[in-house]
């Protein structure tokens, strides 16, 4: 049996205000491959979702942004909120007051990723997230920079035994690439397919199974 | 002269549909294909890939690649985003040995599941 026949899901999904950018978005998601995705302004758009396809599932993201103690503060306030918590690693400062808070899901491609923030995002049990996006989207020297970045953070997450989370980020439906083609891209800075696979299915399936309202910790559960 | 059988490269067929907002060209996706593919791998890259477009009718096409070199090929298939400042996206039905088995297989089976009624 083909790795490729796995549920997959992409965690960086940008919704767009019409309803029916919307619907076609969930479709091109379903045709291109994915189970379900989530999605960064659901919690605006929540009102007529009711039309979309049974079999898909939508769950809700926040993006966490702006100063580091910013940072801090909305990671505290939305843990307990079932979302899942993504903060994108633009600087070190950044990724760093990002990781040491315990109960963000996802830092999503970290500029400057070191072993003290892999030490503490392995600690916390942070997923690096890889944006595949910004390979399709940029060209040249700034593909080649994306690249670079890309290659030092899975090397980082293989040293310290990181959960990985590919995403295209996309926002709207010519966005989307089909799984098989984003471990295609992943290829490019070094990702197995099996890897690849995992950061689509295993990862963002065990991301949901620690958002759900029985969780309490690793090892722990309510008999 | 044709080259010996037994150095002749093995290739593969890759089947892919054109989701875009605009009407594209053959010759407008060869350009942007081969464009993606010399940004991505360089002149030696694209020279091993060897890729060139078989057929393309404006929404299926089938594109020749190596055969060991169809990972990348999909790479840069999925490098589109745009040609002519409209937004593209370039899904891979599948991958053949055969040019009658690309278009067996997925192109006509992605067009009959495509005009099939969607069930209630």
């Amino acid at each position: 049996m083909s790795m490729f026949n796995a549920k997959f899901y992409d965690f960086m999904v940008h919704l767009p205000d019409e309803m029916d950018s919307i619907n076609s978005l969930v479709l091109a998601a379903k045709e291109f491959g994915y189970s379900g995705m989530a999605a960064l302004n659901l919690r605006k758009n929540r009102n007529g979702m009711n039309q979309l396809p049974e079999d898909f599932s939508i769950y809700s993201a926040i993006e966490v942004s702006g100063k580091p103690s910013d940072i801090r503060d909305e990671i505290r306030k939305y843990k307990d909120t079932g979302d899942i918590l993504i903060a994108r690693g633009r600087n070190e400062e950044v990724a760093r007051a990002a990781v040491e808070t315990e109960r963000l899901d996802i830092i999503l491609q970290p500029v400057k990723f070191n072993n003290v923030l892999g030490k503490i995002a392995s600690d916390n049990s942070i997923a690096l997230g890889f944006n595949i996006g910004s390979i399709i989207h940029t060209r040249g020297e700034e593909r080649v920079q994306e690249l670079r970045i890309m290659r030092t953070n899975l090397m980082y997450a293989r040293k310290y035994d990181l959960q990985m989370v590919l995403t295209c980020e996309p926002y709207s439906m010519y966005d989307f690439r089909s799984p098989r083609e984003m471990a295609a891209l992943g290829g490019l800075f070094g990702m197995s397919p099996k890897e690849a696979v995992d950061a689509m299915s295993t990862v963002p399936i065990d991301i949901m199974r620690k958002k759900s309202t029985g969780y309490i910790q690793e090892g722990v559960e309510i008999i | 002269m044709k080259t010996l059988p037994v150095l002749r490269e093995k290739k593969r067929y890759i089947a892919f549909k054109v989701i875009s907002e605009n009407t594209i060209n053959r010759r407008e996706l060869t350009e942007e294909l081969l464009d993606s593919m010399y940004s991505l791998f360089g002149d030696k890259g694209a020279s091993e890939i060897n890729p060139s477009l078989m057929s393309y009718d404006g929404g299926f096409g089938i594109l020749r690649c190596q055969k060991d070199r169809t990972s990348d090929t999909r790479a840069a298939l999925a490098c589109i985003s745009r040609v002519r400042g409209g937004c593209v996206s370039i899904r891979v039905l599948g991958i053949s040995g055969t040019v009658k088995g690309a278009m067996e297989k997925f192109i006509q089976q992605s067009i009959i599941k495509d005009s099939e009624p969607e069930k209630d």
